[in-house]
């Protein structure tokens, strides 16, 4: 079969130039890239699509695309039914329980019953929550979960932390880390069926020229 | 799982899938059968998937259940018949990957470690994340043998190259009968000359938790989920009543299978009847046309309004209809024809009308 592997590669955010640079290390140059669904690449086996990290998993798992470069806690939170090929080592980060910096809990033992907690991770945080045996109310949001305790809108926040600076600025403290992610080559389970000897020696690449 | 409350306080579910079902059926009503037993169905089954894309909830299945034999000869069959189902269906490409339910789960019960690093090892294992796996071993100081064989059973993806994977020490006793079984199977499959297109995938695990032995998958390039699939269960049968039947089956997804086509660029054709709306001032004479017409085998639709016959043409087009026929006071008459696509009438016989449309 000649079909390009597809490659889904985040539209923005702190993934998105590490990810485009792990791609030009071993030749793969994105070409034409605003604008357009699909972009071809430099390398004639390969083209990419633009996608929200948040959604890449989904896209891998579908099918829609092939591979899918996002962060391991977008995969767990997606639920996908996805490979995770190859941990990419960037993307670096934490999935925190964090608390006003003010407030009395030190620790999750600490959370008054039923409290509020707003997240973008609403699964992975029912899930800690449940598994924890702490009963809380999950909101879920789209981004800056960390301005809620200051609006009033909840007590606790499950964020994502790398350097920790925007808890800070907004006057949070952790009291728990629920898990450590790094960024991950997703790969749709039939894709790696037929395409696999291509994928290793993306993979292989990867490993010794993406640093 | 969809579940209700009964009236009386019980716990009614929707089925989520056949096998249950027939495994229910065959120690129940049919418990005096012989075995072998071969059991196909179609039907909808209900999920509620958690999936932000899958938006359905009622799908449809086509399935067979093989009951009451363990050998190979039965993988073998039941394999090959889920390859012919594809293909007759025109999938071009398909393809078949089998695993094991237990070989995993037996060679780690094996291996001493505790849940925590069985856990890890599992999932690196299903993620294929060859890197990291071999860093997990090293790091744990993995036996030297036990390593060889993961990374092996990894690798592995000809069912031939199953025979050189070594298990023997007497505490994988276990997991080597489980990969002599494989071999048997890929014999059978060889008689069935489909040994090319299946393929052996360590990481198969399929999340229904009754299966025991063999479990495979079918897939085609270009669409990226299973069309398909099913394993070997022998003991699930018994926790429905007395028999002890060992059994394998298979389920295709029929949505799926539909979409996979598309994907091929499959045409899909609807075989839609040519439907005839039959005017008259004479009821009698109308009624007896629709009856003619329906005998012949005919799809015959009666006017029931009152409308005149630009209206009623006008009708038959929006709703898909091929002839609006007039008939005068008799049948003896001749009637008027309008074919509604082209647009043109003419005057004939009711017989000749049949004759030109083939009922």
């Amino acid at each position: 079969m000649t079909r390009k592997i597809r490659i889904a590669i985040p539209s923005k955010g702190r993934l998105k130039t590490p990810a485009i640079q792990i791609l030009q290390n071993i030749g793969i140059d994105i070409l034409e890239t605003e604008r357009n669904y699909v972009s071809k690449t430099s390398n004639p086996k390969f083209e990419t699509v633009s996608a929200r990290a948040f959604d890449v998993p989904v896209y891998v798992q579908y099918g829609a695309v092939d591979l899918g470069i996002t962060g391991h806690d977008l995969i767990l939170e997606r639920e996908a039914d996805v490979y995770e090929l190859l941990d990419l080592g960037f993307g670096q980060c934490q999935l925190v329980v964090a608390v006003p910096e003010n407030s009395g809990i030190n620790s999750i033992n600490d959370i008054p019953t039923v409290a509020r907690v707003a997240t973008e991770y609403p699964n992975l945080s029912r899930k800690y929550f449940e598994s924890s045996g702490i009963q809380v109310e999950i909101l879920g949001v789209r981004g800056t979960a960390e301005l809620a305790p200051a609006l009033g809108l909840a007590q606790i926040i499950v964020d994502l932390s790398s350097s920790g600076e925007t808890l800070r600025k907004n006057r949070l403290k952790v009291i728990a880390t629920i898990l450590d992610s790094t960024c991950r080559l997703a790969c749709n389970k039939i894709a790696y069926r037929t395409f696999e000897s291509e994928i290793n020696e993306f993979i292989g690449k990867l490993k010794h020229g993406g640093k | 799982m969809f579940k209700f409350q009964d009236f009386d306080g019980k716990i009614l579910a929707l089925r989520a899938e056949m096998t249950a079902p027939v495994a229910r059926i065959v120690t129940t009503r049919i418990a005096s059968m012989p075995t072998p037993i071969r059991l196909f169905y179609v039907s909808n089954v209900f999920r509620c998937s958690q999936s932000y894309v899958e938006r359905e909830r009622e799908f449809w299945q086509a399935g067979i259940e093989l009951i009451g034999s363990n050998t190979s000869e039965a993988d073998g069959e039941i394999l090959s018949l889920l390859v012919s189902s594809l293909r007759k269906l025109g999938l071009k490409e398909v393809r078949l990957d089998i695993g094991h339910a237990s070989l995993l789960k037996d060679i780690l019960n094996a291996s001493g470690l505790d849940e925590e690093k069985k856990g890890s090892l599992r999932s690196l294992l299903a993620n294929r994340d060859q890197a990291r796996l071999e860093t997990f071993m090293d790091q744990n100081n993995f036996p030297s043998k036990l390593r060889e064989a993961f990374l092996q059973l990894s690798r592995c993806r000809r069912l031939d190259e199953i025979s050189s994977i070594s298990l023997s020490s007497p505490e994988f006793r276990k997991a080597g009968e489980h990969l002599r079984k494989l071999l048997e199977v890929k014999d059978a499959l060889t008689n069935y000359d489909i040994e090319n297109l299946v393929f052996f995938d360590f990481s198969l695990t399929r999340k229904i938790e009754y299966y025991t032995g063999l479990v495979f998958e079918a897939s085609v390039p270009n669409f990226g989920l299973p069309l398909g699939g099913g394993g070997r269960y022998d003991h699930f049968i018994e926790k429905f009543g007395k028999l002890k039947l060992p059994a394998t089956g298979f389920a295709l997804e029929i949505e799926k299978c539909l979409k996979a086509l598309t994907a091929q660029g499959f045409q899909i054709l609807e075989k839609a009847k040519t439907k005839v709306l039959v005017s008259s001032k004479f009821q009698n004479v109308a009624i007896n046309v629709v009856s003619l017409l329906r005998d012949a085998g005919v799809a015959a639709l009666l006017n029931v309004t009152k409308n005149d016959k630009s209206k009623t043409i006008k009708y038959a087009k929006l709703a898909g209809i091929g002839y609006a026929i007039f008939v005068g006071p008799s049948l003896e008459n001749l009637v008027t024809v309008y074919d509604i696509q082209s647009g043109v009438s003419r005057k004939e016989t009711i017989k000749t009308f049949l004759q030109q449309i083939g009922g």
